[in-house]
């Protein structure tokens, strides 16, 4: 991004009525840094107007100590070499050398043990985007350039010891060096004659990448949640129709290295929740055969569904999506034929289609590196363990149910369902508001909230959050819901509903209004609906109790409720009253 | 009004908002608010990317009005009539 579109973005966002603020730590004069930065938030929050606070030069250490008292939906620090001891700078005449030397790396450690304890006394709440130092040291050290000195070694080792510490909590994110790297060579990223004049250290491609990757940090790109994979010169080297179910390879001594990564790269993902499916042109039987050698890197159990046939692949990726009932705009679809790809993309255009190279190992790299940061997640809880199970159970239950006949309110009573309610969870949770930000059909009105917002709107007199976990005999789905509300004079305003369409079809939403109107003794429950391009569910459950389909705010009062309710068969259990 | 300046104006635009013509041409560090030291950097880095040249950073303190910038860019680059 040049500087003077940053400026323009930025102007541009000048009538936006919500603001986004930022509170920028950094030592040196921010200038552009702030620029690119808010421009580039701005771009991944355009209903948001980005406001970024800046600290006092010199000083990135007592600005993160008042980080504490500052009211902000997000932090962003950038670090430099002369935040540690101002020796480590270009505008700063301490002296260099060895007699320096000691005494630079304690007053390091010193410093980063200052910024450690400032960054533990932020608002837990408020996510924190850290950039670590990304310009060169300068030669402030007795070693020649291409020699590493001790003293260098030992500042580093500090600070990679802080970073680590720091990044344990997946609110704190630290900017990964290497993705800056790609962006902006560490050889043109320090404008020494901007330093010497006016304090700025960085170019201005260096302060763009910078800025982008502290916005990437602070506001992620949303995470696609399902890969389908073929199989034949994708999954494996070789056609499995062909070469039979052990003659396909992944191995290096077959030339299937990159078959043998991709695997790992799968199973990786599948172990934080990712779902995976196969969508393959062969015989059923072959295919399964050959999904069952034991050598295979990515568990056979990891992969639901399995779509093996002669038919399209677009209709293998319309049954996947149906069974894993999510968007296509969530998935992603990687085939070595570009022509199945693009017929897969001309079916379903908001599917992203991924060439597998098979031979060109520059590009499976590339295409690997894609995978990981289209993926990629803050952090691994115990919901995304339980993803790929629950959906299989839901599509036995569903099968159990045709065959068994069993009518829906048998198969319900049959299920020995158990909702476990939580009001108020602590705000470690991050379950909840993860939920809430990624949730699209069971959605009331598809509002996005930042950590911050989301923590000042539970200050609000009355207000609660109610979170639910479920499992039944198939299982536990893990947290599935979310409300948020405020419950005043008998009434309770609903203005947050979510709940996983992993949960759908077992009444759990009825259940949540009748806890609702027993636990507040409310007479009428009002919800915040708005309509969005996806969540019909929400609105369609509402229309059955309401007669009409919501078109804004709208309010069910107990009686009508009560009227229109099914039979309910869960168990209710309370985590905190 | 020739196409440098009208150029040099849509930079000046750009650091400090919408101003009317008249405005920019007798624009100066005493008539336009936001007009401060960060800023002529800021103005300075946008006409460096937008006339791919560079400044003499010594002679930003004098640059305070767009006469100013217009004559300093005649003088030292040519690019602007």
């Amino acid at each position: 991004m040049k500087l003077t579109e940053a400026l323009r973005i930025r102007q541009g966002a000048a009538g936006v009525p919500n603001s986004f603020k930022v509170a920028l730590a950094c030592g040196f004069t921010p200038l552009h840094l702030e620029t690119f930065l808010a421009a580039h938030l701005q771009q991944a929050l355009p209903g948001r107007r980005v406001e970024v606070a800046t600290g006092l030069y010199g000083d990135l250490a007592g600005t993160l100590e008042r980080f504490a008292e500052i009211e902000a939906d997000a932090f962003a620090v950038a670090l430099e070499w002369p935040d540690l001891d101002p020796r480590l700078g270009y505008r700063n005449l301490g002296g260099w050398g060895p007699s320096e030397e000691i005494d630079m790396v304690k007053h390091a450690q010193a410093t980063l043990a200052r910024m450690r304890a400032a960054i533990e006394r932020a608002p837990a709440s408020v996510p924190m985007a850290i950039s670590l130092p990304t310009l060169p040291l300068p030669p402030a050290f007795h070693t020649p350039g291409w020699q590493a000195s001790a003293a260098a070694l030992d500042i580093q080792q500090s600070l990679a010891c802080f970073a680590a510490e720091t990044a344990r909590r997946p609110i704190h994110r630290v900017l990964n060096a290497q993705y800056l790297t790609g962006r902006s060579a560490p050889g043109g990223a320090l404008d020494l004659k901007t330093e010497i004049l006016t304090g700025f250290p960085y170019t201005l491609a260096h302060a763009d990448a910078v800025g982008e990757a502290l916005a990437r940090l602070i506001q992620p790109p949303p995470v696609k949640k399902g890969l389908i994979t073929d199989l034949d010169d994708t999954l494996w080297n070789g056609l499995v129709g062909e070469e039979g179910p052990d003659g396909v390879n992944w191995d290096l001594s077959n030339h299937g290295g990159l078959h043998g990564l991709y695997q790992q790269l799968l199973g990786g993902l599948a172990a934080q929740g990712t779902l995976l499916a196969i969508a393959s042109k062969n015989d059923p039987a072959v295919v399964d055969r050959a999904l069952s050698r034991t050598d295979l890197l990515v568990r056979r159990d990891s992969v639901f569904p399995v779509e093996v046939g002669w038919h399209a692949k677009s209709e293998s990726v319309g049954r996947i999506l149906k069974t894993w009932n999510i968007a296509a705009d969530s998935i992603v679809f990687v085939d070595d034929s570009p022509m199945e790809l693009a017929e897969v993309k001309a079916a379903w255009p908001e599917i992203e289609c991924r060439l597998f190279p098979k031979k060109d190992y520059d590009a499976a790299h590339a295409l690997f590196q894609e995978l990981r940061d289209l993926f990629g997640k803050s952090s691994v809880g115990a919901e995304d363990a339980l993803r790929l199970a629950s959906i299989r159970r839901a599509a036995e239950l569903a099968q159990d149910a045709v065959v068994s006949g069993a009518t829906p309110d048998e198969f319900l009573a049959q299920a020995g369902s158990v909702m476990l309610v939580e009001f108020n969870p602590p705000p470690e949770d991050t379950r909840v508001l993860e939920l809430v930000n990624k949730t699209n059909q069971f959605n009331l009105n598809g509002q996005r909230h930042t950590e911050s917002e989301w923590r000042r709107e539970l200050e609000t007199p009355g207000a609660f959050v109610m979170a639910v976990s479920y499992e039944d005999k198939f299982g536990p789905l893990g947290k599935i819901a979310v409300l948020k509300g405020v419950a005043r004079n008998g009434d309770v305003d609903i203005n947050a509903w979510v709940m996983s369409c992993r949960a759908f079809s077992r009444r759990i939403e009825h259940r949540c209004m009748e806890i609702l109107f027993e636990r507040f003794g409310a007479e009428q429950l009002r919800f915040a609906f708005a309509a969005t391009p996806k969540n019909s569910p929400t609105a369609e459950m509402l229309e059955r109790f309401l007669g009409a389909r919501p078109q804004g705010e709208v309010s069910l009062s107990r009686a009508r409720f009560a009227e229109c309710v099914p039979a309910l068969y869960h168990k209710v259990e309370y985590r905190n009253g | 009004m020739d196409e440098q300046t009208q150029r040099l104006m849509t930079c000046f635009r750009t650091v400090f908002g919408d101003l009317s013509d008249a405005d920019l041409l007798n624009a100066s560090m005493s008539t336009v608010a936001g007009w401060d030291s960060v800023a002529s950097i800021t103005l300075v880095n946008v006409i460096e990317e937008e006339f791919q040249m560079q400044f003499d950073y010594d002679a930003i303190p004098d640059l305070t009005s767009f006469d100013a910038v217009a004559k300093y860019m005649q003088a030292n680059n040519g690019a602007h009539a």
